[in-house]
């Protein structure tokens, strides 16, 4: 406990500090005149990113029965930190700088993006970073991302909603990358057993990530359209997406049933098959011109994420050039191994392993915890 | 249940596929570019005012259904994802079925309005789902989907095309319609079996506050679904005013009542959840009308007041004598509100407020909404009465292990304790 704040309250204020310095020194806000509708358009979908980055992600991930705290707090803790750090770093990359750099809001927008880079990476070092480690990881990710991101624009030639739909396979290698390093073996068998009981599924964590699921599920058809300038994409990819997102619930749901050899639902496969559709859809869905094709897809979506293969670069391997998308790869495994050493270093005070997946290490626990 | 539920689904999603690919197609785009020189108003610009309405009522329909239904102690997972499966379905199912009644059988396009309209429909299945809800088998629950959806869809094309009657919230086509048709398919699969109750039939403390959640979004996000496909202009804002107003003059009547009919004056919370929301739907009807905000609080007032009697009263009444077990009480939600709502705008009509529908189209839009309803439950719980679809036992009703993979712990068997040592609170890392 001691060693995490100590080190926490020391980086973490002067980063802000920093932060405050930056945004003094190097911001303004948008003084042109806009009229009132692009404005709202704007503002709604960056309410939507809000929530699905807050709610969605956060809550997703709390079906660890004894993580519940540590997932949603410090997804929101990652959340904070990364956008102020995506702002700064899109203004610095992307418009030729001069002196000042406009902060409007289509600016937050990329940044909550860019900032969910390292919500879905933290997912899968679950459990298994402090919070410092997770907020150094929040910073160099949102880093590599940008990076990635300008380098896809200046290479290959894409815009902002194609290079940003790399986000999925980008935080998902950097995120295996950083767990390969992470990950230790658990010296004897007691320990192992204690750790097994904190995987045990519980009714309400459960819920909660349903309804983590569920808010993400709702809200993708926004995720996929926001960064389209043309109307008329967008509403194609809206309609592309509500109905693969359907379609992969009920393949993904009978699918699962079908894997049990009593035809039992699983809740884990729900919540994160039901949300491949959407993602195997993502870079490509502008393109699609009828509601079937997107269906189709949807469906094998569906079939292959139970399956258990990752789903997520499987559908876009299929859409996208491959070019683009190994070199979000690499890149998204290069970094993520880079960073998964640096956070091996001892500095960290990283918890130790029989402590992972328990919210006791960091938190003032109420005094009537239940089935603890 | 493996092969019948994976097979069953699967077949009807490929089947869905496989209409899609015959009969929609999307606005094509040429559409937009002539509209640029036209004088009407591009269907982009309405798409994308409607966006924001649309995932409103997509809210309401996930998280608001979904969660409303978790009160059950050992049903949270069937309620939430089963309430998922059957809506993520029932908006395709839809989309085809009022598509083809539309254009009498020809192609179809695909817009914002019919998106909003397939999520209304998947909200009568919804509704119905909670009059049968732990009774049932998932495979019953898709065959009811695409059943109560033809139905509904027959009558909402009656009502709207045929009769020309004004239900903007939709309080007689979705909610009158989808607890009276939950009500006949539950009359249908009564089990005798449970007359006594069941000891799973309750809820636990944090159940009940699972379905809190619900009720919040459904409670928060009601002026959208019932202001959702009204004119823009005044129609919409009008609704919007009317059911903010409404609700919350329920909330205050349901509050008020609910520690009335309780000896000791306690607050029930089964009244809380449900019973709030009757106000949203009772006055969606003539939500739109020009009503003044003092009459949309009376209805709301009415229809809480109405709402919590009907749990106290009438929801005993119906599962002893009537034999008709209606698991969320419906009927007190969404059938009797839905029933005011229609009578308030044939009330709202005679008071002159408008002119274009008349009190016998609104009185027959009513009656054929119960009537088509009470038909196609009872038609459509015969179906799901035969012993095929894989029904749970009665022994397992209300518990989601027969269905799902549930967890080996629960938090309600575990008996709470207080740490003895305070040390064992805050352990140290290394």
């Amino acid at each position: 406990m001691l060693s995490v704040r100590c080190c926490l309250h020391l980086l973490i204020l002067l980063v802000e500090a920093a932060f405050i310095l930056i945004f003094f020194f190097l911001t303004s806000y948008d003084s042109s005149q806009k009229d009132q509708k692009t404005l709202l358009e704007a503002y709604q979908v960056l309410q939507d990113f809000t929530i699905m980055a807050a709610l969605g992600f956060g809550f997703l991930t709390s079906y660890l029965r004894r993580h519940c705290w540590s997932t949603v707090a410090f997804n929101l803790f990652m959340l904070a930190l990364g956008v102020q750090w995506a702002v700064l770093l899109d203004g610095f990359l992307s418009q030729p700088f001069q002196g000042k750099m406009i902060i409007n809001l289509s600016s937050i927008r990329l940044a909550t993006m860019s900032a969910m880079s390292a919500l879905i990476s933290a997912g899968s070092v679950l459990g298994r970073a402090n919070l410092v480690q997770l907020a150094v990881m929040a910073l160099v990710e949102v880093t590599a991302f940008g990076a990635m991101r300008l380098l896809c624009k200046q290479l290959f030639n894409m815009d902002d909603h194609q290079s940003m739909m790399h986000i999925h396979v980008f935080a998902a290698y950097f995120g295996l990358g950083m767990a390969c390093c992470l990950s230790k073996p658990l010296p004897n068998k007691v320990e192992k057993d204690a750790q097994a009981e904190k995987f045990q599924m519980a009714t309400s964590p459960t819920l909660f990530a349903m309804l983590g699921t569920l808010f993400l599920w709702m809200f993708w058809p926004s995720f996929n359209s926001a960064l389209l300038n043309d109307a008329n994409e967008k509403k194609n990819v809206v309609f592309n997406t509500y109905y693969t997102i359907a379609v992969s619930t009920v393949t993904a749901t009978s699918v699962s049933a079908l894997n049990h050899h009593q035809g039992k639902i699983n809740m884990i496969d729900i919540h994160n098959a039901v949300l491949a559709g959407g993602v195997a859809v993502g870079a490509s869905c502008h393109l699609i011109p009828s509601p079937w094709i997107a269906m189709v897809l949807g469906l094998l979506a569906g079939l292959i994420s139970i399956g258990g293969s990752r789903c997520l670069s499987a559908g876009y391997i299929m859409l996208i050039n491959a070019g683009a998308l190994s070199f979000a790869v690499a890149m998204g495994l290069g970094s993520g191994l880079l960073t998964g050493l640096l956070l091996k270093l001892k500095i960290w005070k990283a918890p130790c392993v029989i402590k992972y997946f328990d919210d006791q290490a960091f938190w003032e626990f109420p005094h009537l915890a239940v089935g603890y | 249940m493996r092969f019948k539920f994976s097979l069953m689904a699967i077949g009807l999603e490929v089947a869905m596929i496989v209409l899609f690919r015959l009969f929609a197609q999307y606005e094509v785009a040429q559409n937009t570019s002539r509209q640029l020189t036209a004088t009407q108003p591009p269907k982009t610009d309405s798409f994308l005012r409607l966006y924001p309405l649309f995932q409103d009522v997509h809210v309401m329909i996930f998280v608001g259904f979904g969660f409303l239904m978790t009160f059950l102690k050992k049903y949270g997972f069937s309620s939430v994802g089963i309430n998922l499966l059957i809506a993520a379905l029932g908006l395709q199912w839809a989309t085809i079925v009022r598509g083809l009644l539309h254009t009498r059988g020809q192609k179809f396009h695909i817009g914002i309005k019919e998106m909003i309209n397939a999520d209304f429909s998947t909200a009568a299945v919804l509704i119905s789902f909670g009059a049968v809800l732990g009774k049932t088998s998932p495979i019953q629950m898709l065959l009811m989907t695409i059943l109560e959806i033809a139905v509904f869809a027959a009558n909402e094309f009656l009502v709207a095309e045929i009769f020309m009657a004004s239900d903007i919230g939709a309080s007689m086509t979705i909610h009158a319609f989808g607890a009276y048709f939950g009500l006949a398919v539950a009359g249908i699969l009564y089990r005798s079996g449970l007359r006594q109750g069941h000891k799973n039939e309750e809820s636990v403390y944090h159940s009940d506050l699972f379905a809190m959640i619900g009720t919040l979004f459904l409670w928060i996000f009601w002026p959208s679904f019932n202001s959702a496909i009204a004119e823009p202009g005044d129609d919409q804002y009008r609704a919007i005013v009317n059911t903010y107003f409404s609700l919350a003059a329920c909330v205050i009547t349901v509050y008020a009542v609910s520690s009335l009919v309780r000896q000791c004056g306690k607050l029930n919370m089964v009244h809380i959840q449900n019973a709030t929301l009757a106000g949203g739907v009772a006055v969606g009807t003539c939500a739109n009308m020009d009503i003044q905000p003092y009459v949309a609080m009376i209805i709301g007032s009415i229809a809480g007041l109405i709402s919590v009697l009907g749990y106290k009263f009438l929801t005993p009444f119906f599962a002893t004598t009537l034999r008709i077990h209606d698991t969320c009480g419906v009927h007190n939600l969404h059938g009797l509100p839905g029933v005011i709502g229609g009578l308030a705008s044939i009330a709202a009509i005679a008071g002159g407020v408008s002119t274009t529908p008349t009190m016998a189209m609104q009185a027959a839009a009513l009656g054929s909404s119960i009537g088509t309803a009470v038909v196609g439950g009872l038609v459509t719980g015969l179906i799901l009465k035969i012993p095929f679809w894989e029904q749970p036992h009665d022994k397992y009703c209300y518990d989601d292990s027969v269905y799902w993979e549930v967890p080996r712990l629960r938090e309600y068997e575990i008996n709470i304790h207080e740490y003895e040592d305070q040390k064992q609170l805050e352990p140290q890392i290394q």
